[in-house]
């Protein structure tokens, strides 16, 4: 590996250019304080965005006296978990916590599904009025009729208090559609084509070749979907007035930060349910509250550091549209 | 040849009843199984042919006095049954006649089960319906005539008549011909389920946009003896209670979204400032943290503010802890600076996320460009002035047209959860106001007005943010 005079002169050149630059924008003080002031400002605003998580788990584990006296702060003291032992034994937090797992498990495999389906059907050019139906898909993006005619509509279409409200008008999602759309269009048509050839459907394409190739955009929209679904709140709250078994966590949570009746009938049935004197230990508004609230963010902080990639490349394909 | 015309002007006809008696099994107005009072006002034959439990709700009574035999309802339930499968079957055979002459004929088979199938769900209603009538309670039940009877009897024979008169007409099917059907229809027909759904529901809504016309309290039917025609458009500028609530909300509407605006370019210093940290590391914690907040409900935002400062989180135990307080304050309820306040949740909660899309801007500049301002002495700051800054405008271009198109539309649920009795005057938004007035307050026709000119505005305005932006940018942003 000899190296020839000129590439070793090169080398020593780009070195020095190296030197020189980054001590041209070392040295100056201005260049100093606002590296400080930089790294400082990044500091508190994560600590911003991370403390109250952190806040609120510490104040569910410790001890149930020291957080109504309000000592906890910034460290747990006299660890334990009978909280969530207690909130899993409270009905009306289970069954909530069931109705939104089951949404959000199905709501989203659905629309995956109906969005890979659909996103390759709108591709195909010799579909019998595909320009006209595709617009219509894509006009609801940017046009609804507005809250009171969509919740006359659902009632009339039998969808209030009923499980299904929060599945069916989720399945077709045009955004999602679009994306997905867009991304088939970028996978080579060759492939398609040889398969034709070989005499392979419609159906068999999808199957084959289509659903496998675009598992990145899917799981995009699945991981979006899935927080969508696991956040939402207000059609739980418009469309679910008379069947409280049907309430979400995110509205049951938003019911237990408002009302101080509703706290004391879940101590009452915590009392029910766990031994009675433990229970005047383990539970108290505060932590009540705050233990509902960690049981509905966890699973997004859990699952965030991991998808955080398909976060970041679902806003970036949103800039793409087709 | 002439029959090929015929039963293709046949099949129009044919086609368009289908898809009529599709639609009216959703409508309540049309339900002929309200047989009696007792049904629900707002039920249509499809919720009462799959919900046994809705058909009945408020028979629980008629049922144990014995006013009405379980039988008769069941009767009901499996008429509506009967009907909707009979014109789930007729639209299958409407779908197989874009097949070839065999699949059309073929087709004949479901569209004539169908119909006798939906006709024997007439009768059953009706048998139900004279039934009825015999009721010991008749004040109690209110027997009602199912009127509506005679539309599904028209339709279904109609249907049937047509369907048979069409397999006469088409030509007798050869022997070695196979069922096929042209590619662009079976692509349609895999198509049509989604795109059903989709006109289900997000073209459906708009025919509730007759309830402006209409003198309309829930639980009611639209009839002309309640129709008022603009009586609500008026309403809303005319009444000064109405006006005035209006006034306020859009204040508060534009206030809350203009701040919004006015801070936008704050998501872009956000990206120009991380991207200056050199260690990677740290550059990562702190994308990875920012953007969790935006992944989170209002509802969990307002627990997080619920935590740290409410009358015993964080911010008052730790001043009482400093001897700052006497006891805790909850500052939640503190009703003073609301929108500068919901701008800064709203800045908590976006500002890491929105920043991802000029950060992936950032990556995408030429370094040469830098490397080329380096070597003319360009300083740290005005690099990032001079090529980052420019770099970047057009994006934020974008995203700020797209903004000024959603000024209206800054959602409920933020507002909803943060909302207090003192400080509601404030923070009642648009959204908020149409929920408040529409679905709490039960008057469905005013809202629904709001609603509207929401919906129109919000459009002009999208419509005018992408003709701009076609205009100076040459592309367009929808």
């Amino acid at each position: 590996m000899a190296m020839t005079k000129q590439e070793k002169l090169d080398q020593k050149a780009e070195k020095l250019y190296e030197k020189k630059h980054k001590n041209q924008y070392r040295r100056t003080p201005a260049d100093w304080t606002f590296d400080i002031l930089n790294h400082a400002f990044f500091l508190i605003f994560t600590i911003m965005c991370i403390f109250p998580f952190y806040y609120i788990f510490i104040n569910t584990i410790s001890d149930n006296d020291l957080v109504r006296k309000g000592a906890i702060n910034f460290l747990p003291q006299g660890i334990h978990f009978k909280n969530y032992v207690a909130m899993f034994n409270v009905n009306d937090v289970g069954t909530a916590l069931l109705v939104t797992v089951g949404r959000t498990l199905l709501g989203t495999v659905l629309m995956v599904m109906a969005s890979a389906f659909v996103g390759y059907l709108v591709t195909k050019q010799e579909m019998w009025g595909r320009k006209i139906w595709y617009r219509c898909l894509v006009i609801t993006m940017y046009f609804n009729a507005g809250l009171i005619p969509w919740y006359l509509n659902m009632s009339m279409l039998g969808l209030t208090n009923n499980f299904w409200a929060y599945i069916i008008p989720g399945v077709v999602a045009p955004y999602n559609i679009i994306l997905v759309k867009t991304y088939i269009e970028s996978i080579p048509g060759e492939l398609e084509e040889s398969a034709k050839i070989d005499g392979a459907s419609y159906m068999t394409i999808f199957r084959k070749i289509i659903w496998p190739l675009s598992k990145p955009i899917l799981a995009t929209i699945a991981i979006f979907g899935a927080v969508g679904n696991w956040n939402s709140f207000t059609d739980s709250l418009i469309l679910m007035p008379d069947a409280p078994a049907l309430h979400t966590l995110q509205h049951k949570l938003y019911t237990y930060l408002n009302a101080a009746s509703n706290l004391k009938s879940v101590m009452n049935s915590g009392a029910g349910t766990i031994s009675g004197a433990a229970a005047t230990n383990v539970l108290n508004a505060k932590t009540i509250k705050y233990t509902i609230s960690m049981v509905t963010v966890l699973p997004i902080l859990m699952v965030y550091p991991f998808m955080q990639r398909y976060f970041e490349k679902g806003i970036m394909l949103g800039a793409v549209k087709g | 040849m002439n029959n090929e015309k015929i039963t293709d002007k046949l099949y129009i006809v044919f086609r368009v009843l289908c898809i009529a008696a599709l639609i009216v099994l959703f409508v309540p107005g049309f339900n002929p199984a309200r047989i009696s009072e007792l049904v629900p006002k707002t039920s249509s034959v499809f919720t009462c042919g799959t919900s046994y439990g809705t058909l009945t709700q408020n028979f629980l009574r008629a049922f144990n006095r014995g006013w009405v035999g379980t039988l008769t309802m069941q009767m009901v339930f499996g008429g509506c049954l009967c009907m909707i499968i009979g014109f789930v079957a007729t639209a299958a055979g409407g779908c197989m006649s874009l097949g070839t002459n065999k699949l059309k004929k073929l087709g004949a088979i479901p569209s004539v089960v169908g119909t006798v199938v939906a006709l024997v769900g007439c009768f059953m209603i009706n048998w139900a319906a004279n039934d009825i009538q015999g009721t010991p309670n008749p004040d109690r039940v209110v027997p009602l005539k199912p009127a509506m009877l005679s539309l599904y009897i028209v339709l279904s024979v109609i249907i049937l008549v047509l369907s048979v008169a069409i397999f006469f007409l088409l030509p007798k099917v050869e022997k070695e011909e196979k069922c096929h059907m042209e590619t662009k229809y079976q692509l349609f027909l895999l198509f049509l389920p989604f795109l059903a759904l989709c006109i289900v529901f997000s073209y459906l809504p708009l025919l509730g946009w007759r309830y402006a016309f209409f003198d309309y309290k829930s639980g009611e039917t639209l009839t002309m003896s309640n129709f008022v025609g603009f009586k609500w458009f008026m309403f809303l500028f005319q009444n000064e209670a109405t006006r005035a609530d209006l006034v306020r909300v859009l204040r508060n509407t534009l206030a809350m979204s203009g701040l919004g605006l006015a801070t936008s370019w704050c998501s872009m210093a956000f990206a120009i400032f991380l991207c200056e940290i050199k260690n990677l590391k740290f550059r990562r914690l702190v994308q990875t943290f920012t953007t969790i907040p935006n992944f989170i409900s209002w509802v969990l935002v307002y627990a997080v503010a619920f935590a740290i400062f409410s009358t015993d989180g964080f911010v008052s135990s730790l001043l009482i802890n400093a001897g700052a307080l006497e006891s805790g304050t909850n500052f939640l309820m503190d009703n003073s600076h609301i929108w500068i306040k919901m701008l800064a949740w709203g800045m908590w909660k976006g500002l890491g996320w929105n920043a991802i899309i000029y950060i992936a801007a950032i990556s995408g500049i030429d370094q040469q460009l830098y490397e080329a301002a380096s070597i003319d002495g360009a300083g740290r700051f005005q690099k990032m002035w001079n090529i980052t800054v420019p770099s970047l405008v057009p994006t934020f271009m974008v995203l700020l047209l797209m903004a000024i198109a959603g000024i209206l539309s800054n959602g409920m649920d933020q507002y909803l959860v943060f909302e207090t009795p003192y400080n509601t005057n404030t923070i009642t938004v648009l959204d908020l106001y149409v929920y408040k007035l529409g679905i709490n307050g039960g008057r469905v026709p005013l809202a629904t007005v709001v609603g509207m000119f929401k919906s129109v505005v919000s459009v002009a305005l999208l419509f005018g943010a992408n003709k701009i932006s076609k205009t100076v940018r040459g592309e367009s942003i929808i």
